[in-house]
């Protein structure tokens, strides 16, 4: 039976379809349920939809104000979260004139009761107005609808409209209300979906070229496009637009005219380059820039596409020579490492096999907060017999995973690295990374490097005060750090 | 004459907040209940965000549930979310306190929070029996759209006394009401006690849940509990302790009901920041007790005194200071730097209280310094305002870190949150210690910035 209900789930029984166990004898179809309503009271670790559009799709964008409609919660929450770095320049080359906007400012109604009784039409619209005022450089103002102004019922379709035209400046509003959807993955639709029917087709590049592409799905997180960037740029390639990393507005209005499109997260932005294919008839291919051989393998599939293979021979040369020997050395340290990868969604199968396959070590389970079935069958035919798959884990899920699986090496997100320090075991920060970059071919070394750094920083064979050391011990960092297993007292398995 | 200027918000809009909504001080105070588990009745970004914040802040396991509201629930209620929910998490997770946490959703839908929670106890009794009686379940109603995360702080150390305190013996203890601050500032309240011989109530307790150490062998697992925390028997002896100081001006309701129902008396006050708000914690706490201050405390508040008697005048003396965050935490400091004879020129809070505004024309008045109070204003205002009148130091939260960066003035990290430094958890800004610990912050800091570029002037 490929479905397994895990000790800590024996009252939440309706989890057991969530958990799957792979096996070379299941039909390819089986895979865990995904994408449904999230137990009420489980420790789930996902968030909500507006957490989606504003925190993973629009926060990236560097030239636009963001006006939440909500009590004031929503608005602080919204506030600089991810790491998210933008340049200053512009598609025109000039620079706009405030430095990390994005990250700078968050705007917001801070609703009271009785906008929630009379309703909140009237103070989003003077709030737009002031936000214009207040920030006359930036490009357009983006509004999100929240849990309260979704219940209220507030048409923030209409007060964009509105405002727009009355400001000369284009507002878009965003309805991805936090309850909607079973996790942030409906509010990075809801984000594809505004975006798509606002902005593309609205306006022409300054220049284009026979090289032109979209890159999609791609954020920058700690500077990641702009490793991808330099590699495209030198093939020849033009990024005409970015969806949404270190990009402008405008940028997005004229991805109709790409030649191509390159999804990079599959997750949160294949929709618009669905939407962008079905009505300018632009192609799309799906990319994966993690490790130094999907990498590879998807420069040449861009180069060949375009006619440039030899360009992209030349970029995959240089970096491979570059960061061969330290990868090499990481390969040795890594080997046989086991780690669990807890994902938002597609970086469980984007690494699940370089991991493997690059640095010698073994994917135990994988999981994610929010992937859809595409997501999953990709990441079971990514993984090794035996490997545990887990839809939406909670955290006793995530304490059992552990005790189970025994991993050396954790890579999730933030609300989760704590928990699992105190369990003993070393968590890599995934989400928005710790020292990355880590896409690309440095990248994948700069992944390697904190993943080594994590399970091999001395303090792991110092937990527990002993009372006679053995000699010698403490002179210099072990090689190899799996003896900590054994040292890791036995969990009594006593509820507390 | 010292005046003091209150500039109020004039747009409608909020720009960086200095504030957020009350579910956010009710998760924090039922986190630090021993075996105190937070359900939050709303969509998931609602613990999803606070347990982000204050893992980063914290840098600790932060779990706090949730009854994942989705649109069946916006359209049909959340009763079936909160009545399972609360079961799923008592049968895996056993806490001894469930606080049921409400936010806009809702509160707008109108669930009956008080009627699912019977139910719910209903249910858990027909499956566990009398074990179902061991855990408490506390509805705590924290509509987002109504004030802060203070008020909803407040709220939810009301509805705890409230529903636990039990009039008993007397305990010869007094209750901490602490509002929001670090593990660090509750240790060394702690340690201000024990050196008066006295027990405290600590309504409630986040110094070991929010920094725990980290011993495998010692962790409870599968559920992970933290250490530490305020018991429920504590809770509960609360309505028989000496009495109630609150370090919170913000959070007096909780000390204003014991009083009520119990008879506990009680002092409301500002945080124990520098020397004279210090001073007067403690005599609070000495009139409840009777014990006098101790020698050991003395001899620390005459460190403080030392060591502003040598540094205070030669460096301090003068400076310009402008401090923004949580109202008590601001306040504090306000005085606190009045005292090193410095200038608090500008003080800002998002979170408006009628206390305010007079707190700092006695703090104006004292220090003989104009202050320009930005009230119920936001972290722009804040930006603007040092644009046109330059400071030599910031005193306020993370949030502020791009703003000093740009305006180039040093930033004194406190308050909440603090994510782009660490150790701030564990330090104190309370008690005579705490008033080292920060004037040496604040002294270092001026040397760095302003002494170092003429750096023979540090020659001694």
């Amino acid at each position: 039976m490929p479905y397994k209900l895990l000790e800590v789930d024996k009252k939440i029984p309706q989890r057991k379809n969530h958990v799957y166990v792979k096996h070379c004898s299941d039909p390819e179809d089986e895979i865990p349920d995904c994408n449904t309503k999230t137990v009420p009271g489980s420790m789930s670790e996902r968030g909500c939809a507006f957490a989606g559009v504003k925190g993973v799709i629009t926060g990236a964008i560097k030239d636009v104000i963001h006006v939440v409609h909500s009590p004031i919660g929503c608005t602080s929450y919204g506030y600089g979260t991810k790491r998210y770095p933008t340049t200053p320049d512009m598609p025109n080359g000039e620079k706009f004139p405030i430095e990390n906007f994005n990250l700078k400012y968050i705007l917001g109604t801070d609703l009271q009761e009785s906008d929630v009784v009379f309703g909140g039409m009237k103070k989003l619209k003077k709030s737009i107005i002031e936000a214009h005022k207040e920030f006359p450089e930036a490009t357009a103002i983006y509004t999100y609808s929240t849990c309260t102004t979704g219940l209220i019922g507030d048409d923030l379709d209409a007060v964009a409209k509105e405002t727009s035209e009355e400001l000369g400046i284009q507002v878009v509003a965003f309805n991805a209300p936090g309850f909607c959807g079973p996790s942030q993955s409906k509010g990075h639709h809801v984000g594809n979906l505004t975006l798509f029917e606002n902005l593309v087709g609205t306006k022409e590049p300054l220049e284009t070229t026979p090289y032109d592409v979209n890159l999609i799905g791609e954020y920058n997180i700690d500077g990641d496009l702009w490793i991808i960037k330099e590699y495209l740029e030198e093939m020849g390639i033009n990024l005409l637009s970015k969806f949404t990393g270190d990009c402008s507005h405008d940028e997005i209005c004229w991805m109709h005219r790409a030649k191509l499109s390159l999804v990079r997260c599959q997750r949160s932005a294949t929709y618009i380059a669905d939407l962008i294919e079905e009505k300018y008839g632009v192609p799309y291919i799906k990319v994966d820039f993690f490790s130094t051989k999907y990498c590879a393998e998807n420069l040449r599939t861009i180069g060949k596409y375009f006619g440039l293979e030899e360009e992209a021979e030349k970029v995959i040369e240089s970096r491979m020579e570059k960061v061969a020997p330290e990868l090499e050395f990481y390969k040795s340290k890594l080997q046989g490492k086991r780690v669990f990868i807890f994902s938002g969604g597609p970086k469980s199968y984007h690494l699940s096999k370089p991991l493997e396959e690059e640095l010698g070590m073994e994917t135990v389970a994988v999981a994610s907060q929010f992937e859809h079935k595409d997501g999953y069958e990709k990441m079971k035919s990514r993984v090794k017999e035996g490997t545990l798959i887990v839809d939406d884990p909670n955290s006793l899920e995530f304490e059992e995973i552990i005790q189970v699986y025994k991993p050396d090496l954790i890579l999730a997100g933030v609300k989760e690295k704590y928990l699992a320090h105190k369990l003993g075991v070393p968590c890599l920060l995934i989400h928005s990374y710790e020292n990355g970059p880590y896409m690309g071919f440095e990248g994948f070394v700069n992944l390697a490097k904190d993943m080594h750094r994590n399970i091999y920083s001395p303090v792991w064979n110092m937990l527990e005060f002993e009372e006679e050391p053995a000699v010698g011990e403490n002179a210099e960092i072990p090689e190899d750090s799996s003896e900590k297993q054994e040292t890791k007292p036995e969990n009594t398995g006593e509820l507390a | 004459m010292s005046c003091v200027n209150v500039i109020e918000k004039d747009r409608n809009v909020i720009i960086n907040p200095l504030k957020t909504c009350q579910p956010l001080g009710a998760m924090f105070a039922v986190t630090g209940i021993n075996k105190g588990f937070p359900i939050v009745h709303g969509s998931q970004g609602c613990s999803a965000f606070v347990r982000y914040g204050f893992a980063r802040h914290f840098r600790e396991p932060s779990e706090i549930a949730v009854t994942a509201l989705h649109e069946d629930a916006a359209v049909f209620g959340g009763r079936t979310n909160l009545v399972s929910g609360i079961e799923n998490l008592a049968l895996r997770f056993n806490p001894d306190v469930i606080g049921i946490i409400t936010t806009c959703s809702s509160e707008i839908i109108g669930d009956d929070v008080y009627g699912f929670a019977d139910t719910a106890r209903g249910n858990l009794k027909e499956k566990l029996g009398e074990a179902a009686d061991n855990i408490e379940i506390i509805p705590i109603n924290t509509p987002s759209f109504v004030e802060s995360h203070y008020k909803g702080y407040d709220n939810a150390i009301n509805a705890l006394v409230n529903h636990l305190a039990r009039k008993d013996e007397p305990n010869e203890k007094v209750n901490i009401i602490p509002g929001i601050i670090n593990p660090g500032d509750i240790r060394e309240l702690k340690h201000m006690l024990a050196s008066m011989d006295t027990d405290g109530i600590f309504l409630t307790d986040i110094s070991d849940p929010f920094d725990a150490p980290l011993r495998p062998s010692k962790t409870k697992e599968i559920p992970y509990y933290p250490k530490g925390g305020t018991t429920v028997d504590e809770l509960r002896d609360s309505a028989n302790s000496l009495g109630t100081v609150s370090i919170c001006k913000y959070a007096g309701s909780g000390a204003t009901s014991l009083e009520r129902e119990h008879k506990v008396p009680s002092a409301i006050e500002t945080p124990p920041i520098g020397l004279q708000n210090t001073d007067q914690f403690v005599r609070n706490v000495s009139k409840f007790t009777g014990n006098s201050i101790s020698e050991e405390l003395l001899d620390e508040r005459g460190m403080l005194v030392d060591s502003m008697a040598d540094n205070a005048a030669r460096y301090l003396h003068g400076r310009k200071v402008a401090i923004y965050g949580d109202p008590d935490l601001t306040t504090g400091m306000a005085r606190f730097v009045g005292e090193l004879g410095m200038e608090p020129t500008m003080v800002c809070t998002g979170v408006k209280y009628p206390d305010f505004n007079p707190d700092m024309e006695k703090i104006s008045k004292e220090t003989g310094s104009d202050i320009d109070v930005l009230y119920g204003q936001d972290l722009r205002a804040v930006e603007v305002y040092l644009k046109e009148n330059p400071v030599d130091l910031m005193v306020g939260n993370s949030d502020g870190r791009l703003i000093a960066l740009d305006l180039g003035i040093p930033l004194i990290r406190m308050g909440f949150p603090v994510y782009d430094r660490v150790g701030y958890q564990r330090q104190s800004v309370l008690g005579y210690r705490g008033g080292l610990y920060l004037m040496d912050l604040i002294t270092n800091t001026v040397l760095e910035k302003y002494y170092e570029p003429t750096h023979w002037k540090l020659q001694q």
